[in-house]
């Protein structure tokens, strides 16, 4: 409970009124109008279903965060465009481009979102359940795209995920939400090698009947 | 405790309402605040008045034309009982331009807008494409609510200058067809009934109701919460809101340009 309203609360889309989130040494929860365009012009998020717009194009979607913060020309923003879909591999797809998000599978639509989002060149990307509802092979093909991105990018990326694999294949530092607080963070190894019953049993997907 | 029961329910509705009240009232603010800096999204306004007013067009047409019909049949039959069924079309225009056209208008064409606003901001909403709007810097308020606001509050006014001319031509035909009243006669009793305040009325009244229409179908959609059916329950909401709305407005605007004129 609640790995999705961190995300929003890192990002400013939800109010808190308790504990402290800084981004650069300020206060998200205090900033103003102009403050918060500015993070979210360095942090994006990439939603659970993509929340792709369905009345625009992948070509508008993903140029979305270029038409508000950029004064880039049309031609411009067709090849950060084209760049960024061929970086999320959705480039093999010539008219992928002018088709609407109805039109693509949740694999590409997932995809798309993560063009979207790194369209601005952010600076942090957030994830919230980016492999929720995929199958294997595009599981593994999220997974290897965030990887890709960290590297070519070089963007500090927070994935909230119940995908182990996902978890210990991305990240230098896993944190296990439970009971409403990060009691384990650490490295994958750390985090794999904690005696605590509730790590244990959570990383190895262990159910006691006694639970329910 | 039972007989406290229902003072806690009456309660709990008045303070319901109170923060309805208090929630539209701040949209409202907010968008007026946002929606005059620049840019204007002038684009998104004008999409918006294509689909919300042209789209429109039929169902006013429908409304107009009959509404000026079964208004003047009914005038005309009472009037008949005196002798004075060439009054026929001085007794429609008062109550058509000022009342029944602005009203009908709204409560028709102003609840499909409304609803048609909730379901697709509610579902904007459940599908996390306003925060996804917000994340990428964008102002949501700007971006989804001012153009409709600015394009319901345009549209009615105009949808209600056509009906109203639909429903001047739908009475004159009444009035040949059933009565013998000649159309060009009724033409004329019937502008020469009306003054301007008659018609700014009419107006005023309109670009409340669409003022309303917009406010709510955006407020309730940005109030759905979570699931499928949640859209559906804001939607419901939005027809009841809207329609009470406009009820109360109308009798408020109506106190108010009795004495006018």
């Amino acid at each position: 409970m609640g790995k999705s309203v961190c995300l929003k609360l890192m990002i400013g889309l939800l109010p808190y009124d308790a504990g402290h989130v800084l981004y650069r040494g300020k206060e998200v929860g205090e900033m103003d109008a102009e403050n918060l365009r500015e993070l979210r012009r360095n942090v994006a998020m990439v939603f659970q279903g993509g929340a792709l717009f369905d009345s625009m194009s992948v070509f508008d979607n993903v140029t979305y965060a270029l038409r508000e913060h950029t004064k880039m020309s049309d031609q411009e923003m067709l090849e950060r465009a084209r760049e960024c879909l061929d970086m999320v591999g959705l480039g093999y797809d010539k008219d992928i481009l002018y088709r609407m998000p109805a039109s693509l599978s949740g694999g590409m639509r997932k995809r798309a979102a993560l063009a979207r989002s790194i369209a601005i060149k952010p600076e942090v990307i957030l994830y919230d359940e980016p492999t929720t509802g995929l199958d294997p092979a595009n599981i593994e093909r999220i997974g290897h795209m965030i990887r890709k991105l960290q590297k070519e990018l070089g963007v500090t990326s927070i994935v909230v995920t119940h995908d182990m694999p996902i978890a210990w294949n991305c990240s230098n530092r896993v944190a296990m939400l439970w009971q409403r607080k990060f009691p384990y963070i650490g490295t994958p190894a750390e985090i794999q090698a904690n005696p605590a019953p509730e790590v244990h049993e959570f990383i190895n997907g262990i159910y006691h009947e006694d639970q329910d | 405790m039972s007989v406290r029961r229902p003072f806690e329910y009456i309660g709990e509705a008045i303070r319901a309402g109170f923060d309805w009240a208090g929630g539209i009232s701040l949209l409202l603010g907010r968008s007026l605040i946002r929606g005059v800096q620049r840019p204007w999204g002038i684009y998104d306004i004008f999409s918006q008045i294509v689909a919300l007013g042209i789209r429109s067009l039929p169902l006013s047409t429908l409304m107009g034309v009959f509404v000026g019909m079964a208004l003047t049949w009914q005038f005309g039959e009472a009037l008949m009982g005196f002798g004075a069924k060439n009054a026929v079309g001085s007794a429609a225009a008062l109550a058509l331009v000022r009342e029944l056209v602005p009203t009908l208008m709204a409560l028709t064409i102003g609840a499909k807008i409304a609803t048609g606003v909730t379901a697709e901001l509610g579902s904007m909403k459940v599908s996390e494409q306003i925060d996804a709007i917000a994340s990428l810097g964008a102002d949501p308020i700007k971006k989804l609510v001012w153009p409709r606001l600015v394009a319901s509050t345009v549209t009615l006014p105009l949808l209600n200058i056509y009906g109203n001319v639909l429903a001047l031509i739908g009475g004159a035909f009444i009035a040949d067809l059933v009565f013998d009243v000649p159309a060009e006669y009724f033409y004329e009793t019937y502008i020469d009934e009306l003054y301007p305040m008659d018609y700014i009325s009419g107006l005023v009244k309109s670009f409340t109701f669409g003022l309303l229409v917009g406010l709510i179908g955006c407020y309730q959609g940005f109030q759905t919460k979570f699931g499928t059916e949640a859209v559906g329950i804001s939607t419901t909401n939005t027809v009841v809101a809207t329609s009470v709305a406009i009820i109360v407005f109308d009798f408020v605007l109506t106190t108010i340009f009795l004495p006018v004129g």
